[in-house]
């Protein structure tokens, strides 16, 4: 597979999980916005955090409010993670690989791309309903390619991208609402309380699941554990790093062991940390520092996919040092978004 | 449905010129009677909806923004051609793609057409299509090129004639499959009571026809060469590859290194024996043509000459595509095939020539000047339509460099009915064929119509806001 096609894959299916989370944050957001009493902590805020995109928020919209943010993280041109700009830069990539992905792949993101750029009478919607469709249309998109796309390395790659994403989008919602909910003690039990924890829980998309695993009551602790640790639950940090670590092993097509490469160590000893631990352990150490830990190692993990299999850096083509090729990579509208959008926060 | 519609005064394709429907229509016009003007328009409207869906767009310009996609306008009501007259067309096609593939190997070979002075030396080695880099060489069957879509006509008469070659990259073969499929989801009923002849096997045809060019090996990787996403026909090169099932390359995914071509992958590099290119002679190489190009691969044109990788159209094709090299191809197919063309030239006036010059220069308000190297519309003179000032200027280019220039009667080229606003309206239009020529040749059943939906206009280019048809090959309807 061409190193630049599987960046484009890995891309489309980060840019999707991405806008799938924010859709799905500022659903349940809108939802809860109107359980708060006026003038309490809204739950607007927590969401720029939660995007990491708190510089970039103030310097656009210095003191903005409610329908600022949702503004930002929807329809901003000016921010790169919002969603229609997600949208556009996923079909974007999606339109250099069309001969790689299948047609109703294309037709899928390209249909969502339409909708949102051209189609005037969808944001004529209620919120909640333009949010709800487009977390659908970023679905669709994955059933979609499970459904239609083979087993090699495009799905694999794609796959990477997604999980990463998403691995990467779980701990900053569960960071940010953690801290923001515990410091007030008093609240602890109350009314207000508990949605706000089953809000937490809808943004991460694991209400339900939760219910059904055995951690049942909700208590800020089993809320950490299930969204970090659970084994089966598909949007739990443990569950991706699985996943990732074996994505990585059919990507790297090495069976025999040897002397492992920057790139194992760093996933195994990954997985090895969230796999093998216990949430009080996880707590009484600092659950932010584990965290941000983990952030930085999926920064890292990126880092290093993208040297080992997007650049090809051990091939030094004689053009590459010409000017011409220089001129060449600054037309590339999709390696600048890249580094724009996957800046660690 | 067609009781305002008025054919004009040259050749219309729906009805002749007593205005009775030609025969093999009567069973198109009653399916479209059935469907009605209303639902006409209604389908139109969705079709276009489709197409965007699809995405079977181009870019005008090189923004990369989220403007400036557009659908080429399709029209819903279909051009048919005969089946006995298109075995003609189909005939006269291999006839002229075989004397010119022949002239090719002549004039990079032995330069006999030159010798017996056939065709005049200067005009070959002055045209801008000429690569002398390539004297001697003998690409692989011998065949030069692989895939052309030449331009056919109908004058006032009916006569079909090529009016231009296209042996470089010719473009719209995407659209014109993209067509049947959309009219055959919108428009099923057209179809009904009789047989078109299908198109969809041209995907495989051209995959067959790549593959032959590397008879090295039992199983060529075969790839498209694109310029990349910002070129304005990125849509077809990136369906073209998907149809076939091959990569889709740019310059910087390939590289040359001991001796070969090689793509960029993610389990390092793969070797790659066959490459359809997208992109012109001068972007191919920048070791060999032009030295500032990014678009091609640095050392291509060296492992081309080795015999270890084939590129189609082979390079050096673009002299035949020289408008001035056009007005030769007769006397090539006399020359070399010892027969009369079953298709004609256009009449075409060679401004180099001083006699045809000041015939031309007294006739400009009635002749259709062309620049000899320029495609998609661009660098004409349409005499009939142009202001005095423009004919001036025309005059004045052709005096400086009259090897630039030919000259064409302006053609009332035929018409078929056309959905212009909301209304039918016989609206001008040409035949894009497309012919392979691998082992064997194929020339694709019908091909893409090209359609000028500005009223009263004789250009046909997407560029100049014209839009396309779908193309029926049928039997003639039993008398």
């Amino acid at each position: 597979m061409l190193s630049r096609v599987a960046d484009s894959l890995y891309w489309i299916n980060r840019y999707v999980e991405r806008a799938e989370n924010i859709s799905r944050f500022v659903e349940v957001s809108e939802a809860m916005a109107l359980d708060c009493p006026p003038g309490s902590a809204e739950p607007w805020q927590p969401l720029i955090d939660a995007s990491g995109d708190r510089d970039l928020f103030d310097a656009l919209y210095p003191g903005g409010g409610p329908e600022q943010v949702v503004e930002f993280l929807v329809r901003a041109e000016g921010n790169p993670s919002s969603i229609v700009n997600c949208i556009a830069l996923a079909r974007e990539n999606a339109r250099q690989i069309r001969d790689v992905i299948t047609t109703e792949m294309w037709e899928q993101i390209n249909g969502l791309y339409l909708t949102l750029l051209e189609n005037e009478g969808f944001w004529d919607q209620p919120p909640q309903e333009q949010l709800r469709e487009i977390r659908r249309g970023c679905q669709l998109f994955y059933g979609i390619t499970d459904a239609t796309l083979s087993r090699d390395l495009s799905w694999h790659f794609g796959r990477l991208g997604r999980l990463i994403e998403r691995a990467d989008k779980a701990t900053r919602i569960l960071d940010v609402k953690y801290f923001l909910l515990l410091p007030s003690p008093e609240e602890v039990g109350g009314v207000l309380d508990e949605l706000q924890w089953i809000s937490l829980l809808r943004s991460a998309g694991a209400y339900q699941m939760f219910r059904q695993s055995e951690l049942g009551v909700i208590s800020p602790k089993a809320v950490a554990a299930f969204l970090l640790l659970d084994p089966v639950f598909p949007r739990s940090v443990r569950y991706c790093l699985e996943r990732i670590h074996d994505t990585l092993q059919v990507v790297g097509g090495r069976s025999l062991p040897g002397a492992p490469a920057e790139l194992e160590c760093l996933v195994g000893l990954t997985l090895a940390r969230w796999s093998y631990t216990k949430i009080d352990a996880l707590i009484a150490n600092g659950l932010h520092e584990a965290i941000d830990d983990l952030q930085q190692d999926l920064n890292n993990l990126h880092a290093l996919i993208h040297t080992r299999y997007f650049v090809l850096p051990g091939f030094v083509n004689p053009e590459d040092s010409s000017p011409a090729s220089a001129a060449q990579a600054s037309v590339s509208v999709t390696a600048t978004s890249h580094d724009l959008a996957c800046a660690p926060a | 449905m067609f009781t305002d519609y008025r054919p004009k005064k040259g050749y219309d394709e729906y009805f002749s010129a007593g205005e009775e429907p030609r025969s093999a229509l009567k069973p198109l016009l009653s399916s479209l009677g059935a469907l009605g003007l209303d639902q006409l328009n209604r389908n139109h409207a969705a079709a276009g909806m489709l197409l965007k869906r699809l995405g079977a767009t181009f870019r005008l310009n090189d923004s990369g923004g989220r403007v400036g996609e557009r659908i080429l306008p399709f029209d819903p009501l279909p051009r048919l051609i005969s089946s006995g007259e298109w075995q003609e067309l189909e005939k006269g096609l291999a006839q002229r793609l075989e004397a010119i593939d022949l002239f090719l190997a002549d004039i990079y070979g032995d330069q006999a057409i030159l010798r017996d002075g056939v065709i005049p030396r200067e005009d070959v080695e002055s045209s801008q299509g000429w690569r002398p880099q390539l004297q001697g060489f003998r690409p692989p069957l011998g065949k030069w090129c692989q895939i052309s879509g030449l331009d056919l006509v109908r004058d006032g008469l009916g006569t079909w004639r090529v009016l231009e070659d296209n042996l470089r990259c010719p473009s719209g073969v995407a659209y014109f499959l993209e067509n049947r499929r959309v009219m055959k989801r919108m428009f099923p009923s057209l179809f009904s009571g009789r047989t078109v002849q299908p198109i969809d096997s041209y995907p495989s045809q051209l995959l067959q026809t790549l593959r032959d060019l590397a008879p090295w090996t039992e199983s060529p990787r075969v790839v498209l060469l694109t310029p990349g996403v910002f070129n304005s026909a990125y849509f077809e090169h990136s369906y073209l590859a998907q149809q076939m099932g091959i990569a889709l390359v740019e310059g910087r995914d390939l590289a040359c290194e001991d001796g070969r071509v090689w793509m960029r992958t993610t389990s390092g590099l793969e070797p790659v024996d066959v490459i359809y290119r997208r992109i012109d002679d001068d972007f191919l190489d920048p070791a060999v043509f032009r030295s500032d190009s990014m678009l091609g691969v640095r050392g291509l044109m060296d492992v081309y000459a080795k015999g270890r990788v084939a590129i189609a159209n082979a390079p050096g094709t673009g002299i035949a595509d020289d408008k001035l090299i056009y007005a030769y191809v007769p006397e090539m197919v006399r020359y070399y095939l010892g027969e009369e063309p079953i298709i004609e030239n256009v009449p075409t006036y060679l401004c180099a020539r001083p006699d045809d010059q000041a015939y031309v220069l007294a006739h400009l308000n009635e002749l259709v000047v062309k620049a000899v190297s320029e495609a998609g519309g661009y660098g004409m003179l349409i005499g009939p339509h142009a202001s005095q000032a423009e004919i001036l200027e025309f005059a004045d280019k052709i005096r400086a460099n009259p090897r630039n220039y030919i000259a064409q009667p302006t053609l009332e080229l035929s018409t078929v009915p056309s959905l212009s606003e909301g209304e039918l309206y016989p609206c001008h239009v040409d035949l894009r064929p497309y012919v392979l020529r691998g082992k064997q040749a194929w020339v694709t059943p019908g091909g893409l119509t090209r359609v000028a939906l500005k009223r009263g206009s004789l250009v046909v280019n997407s560029s100049q806001g014209g839009g396309c048809k779908d193309t029926w090959i049928v039997e003639e309807a039993p008398c």
